[in-house]
């Protein structure tokens, strides 16, 4: 590769006034390489945004109570969550649209508004757990919330409003890269390797079928894939302009974020089975990492507290954008990272109110924060079936994506998830409904 | 469904490749969305997603009523 920078004029639109940019190399494989690097980003981003604050407790506490009885599970979540938002690869390369304004062109103005209104909702609750999180991580780092709080707010605003996705971009992916030092901790924490490997073998651990396990199962099939990935990848494809030569290397940037976040999901299941091994009983994650730091030592503690606040971020601004770029494409305004704020005051005004108000909530004294994890949790699962039968739906649509739709193989794959997942809803609901369906643990 | 390629122009015969960032190339011509209008639903679809809907719209009041229940607005929690 020698790097070299071409510009010339765009063909057939010589009159723009941008030239068309592009770096000239010698070889395939670097060719190859370097558009892979440039398509990169908003798979990675989707999935390891995933890892939230909510991620985090839900994998440490599956760890702190089950050991890695349930790796399994997390690892069957690999090929469904990938499954999932290549569908959304497909639909956001062919139409170069949003996921909100393509249920509201085809399904019409009804289903569009009911669905936005679902996803506002649960983004909303998700924001405030985000932040809640980066609170409670504050306290435990002694800092100040009522400082960490604002200062984490104004810092997601700030790298959202320069007008320039690249730059949003390059910040994210960097946030996104910090959680490999997950791997670095659960190596550190000796894993015991024998019982990692019985615990990849599907199985119920001892104890049985208890209303906490399956809770539990379902709090991390909800926690793995959730609603507002749908949208923000789909948008972020979008905003991005990725090309219909894009789509093998969007692919790969999806299954790479989707290897990323189970792996990383895994070295959150260690740390939680590190605390159970050694007889603490899980309250947070901030109360394990302190309960831990005379065995693991103070760099573990230090750097599990960061990497809550860093997955609080990361699914903030992820969740935020969601919300924004939804909202946007459903009004009609101008919605792009590409955009200076005076020329989409719409879209940026919402991304920061959504910011502003649930770091607000967080620091309103008394806010029933257990309360709304909660029903993030269940609401998130809940509507999670019905948003991926939007997806399949649109995905199935031939008159919209031609080639690009669902092969027969694809649809029983999906179909397949979808009725999974329609179970756990039914299951969840049924929880809600009558808490004594499953025994006690 | 029309597909540029322009993006990502290669050049093998002078063994010269040349890669553009999506965000500097050309607009590419996607599917025309506005022209297609509504998708055309039979009536069991149709059925199956207002009875999706409704089951939303139950399984959101019943977490609310979950939600209120364990705060204590109903006085079961001391």
């Amino acid at each position: 590769m020698n790097g070299k920078t071409l510009t010339t004029p765009a063909p057939r639109m010589e009159t723009e006034i941008a030239p068309v940019r592009g770096r000239v190399v010698k070889s395939r494989w670097a060719f190859h390489l370097l558009t892979f690097l440039m398509v990169f980003g908003p798979g990675l981003i989707v999935m390891v945004a995933d890892n939230d604050a909510g991620a985090v407790s839900t994998y440490i506490q599956a760890g702190a109570q089950y050991g890695t009885h349930l790796l399994w599970v997390v690892l069957l979540l690999l090929p469904v969550t990938y499954f999932i938002q290549e569908m959304v690869v497909r639909l956001g390369i062919a139409t170069g649209k949003g996921h909100a304004a393509m249920i509201y062109q085809r399904f019409g103005k009804w289903w569009g508004l009911f669905s936005l209104a679902d996803l506002e909702l649960v983004n909303f609750l998700t924001l405030v757990t985000e932040f809640a999180a980066i609170d409670l991580a504050c306290s435990n780092l002694g800092i100040d919330p009522r400082f960490g709080v604002p200062v984490a707010a104004a810092a997601l605003i700030t790298i959202a409003v320069t007008g320039s996705y690249r730059r949003w971009e390059r910040i994210t992916v960097a946030l996104c890269l910090l959680d490999l030092v997950w791997l670095y901790l659960a190596w550190k924490l000796h894993p015991p390797l024998a019982d990692m490997a019985r615990g990849l073998v599907p199985g119920v651990p001892a104890g049985g079928l208890t209303g906490d396990l399956t809770f539990m199962v379902i709090a991390i099939v909800g926690t793995t894939v959730a609603p507002w990935q749908l949208f923000f990848q789909q948008s972020c494809i979008a905003d991005k302009r990725l090309r219909y030569a894009d789509i093998i290397w969007a692919r790969l940037d999806t299954f790479l974020g989707a290897c990323m976040t189970i792996a990383v999901a895994g070295c959150m299941l260690i740390a939680g089975n590190y605390s159970r091994i050694h007889g603490f009983t899980f309250e947070d994650p901030a109360r394990m990492a302190n309960n831990l730091m005379p065995l693991a030592g103070w760099f573990f503690r230090s750097a599990l507290l960061l990497l809550m606040i860093n997955a609080a971020v990361l699914g903030a601004t992820a969740i935020s954008l969601s919300s924004a770029w939804a909202y946007g494409e459903v009004r009609g305004w101008p919605h792009s990272l590409e955009l200076p704020f005076r020329k989409a005051k719409g879209f940026y005004g919402i991304y920061a109110l959504c910011v502003a108000i649930a770091a607000g909530a967080v620091l309103v004294p008394k806010a029933p924060l257990q309360l709304i994890i909660l029903s993030v949790q269940v609401l998130a699962g809940v509507m999670l079936p019905s948003a991926i039968i939007f997806l399949q739906l649109l995905l199935n649509d031939k008159e919209l994506l031609g080639a690009y739709a669902n092969k027969p193989w694809n649809n029983v794959v999906n179909w397949t998830i979808i009725i999974v997942l329609f179970a756990l809803s039914l299951i969840l609901a049924a929880q809600v409904a009558a808490p004594n369906l499953f025994p006690a643990s | 469904m029309a597909t540029t390629m322009n993006s990502l122009e290669v050049n093998e015969l002078e063994n010269r490749f040349i890669v553009i960032h999506p965000l500097d190339d050309v607009p590419e011509e996607k599917v025309d969305t506005d022209g297609l209008g509504p998708m055309p639903m039979t009536l069991s679809v149709r059925i199956s997603l207002v009875s999706l809907r409704a089951y939303l719209v139950l399984m959101m009041l019943l977490v609310l009523y979950h939600a209120l229940d364990l705060a204590g607005l109903f006085g079961h929690h001391a």
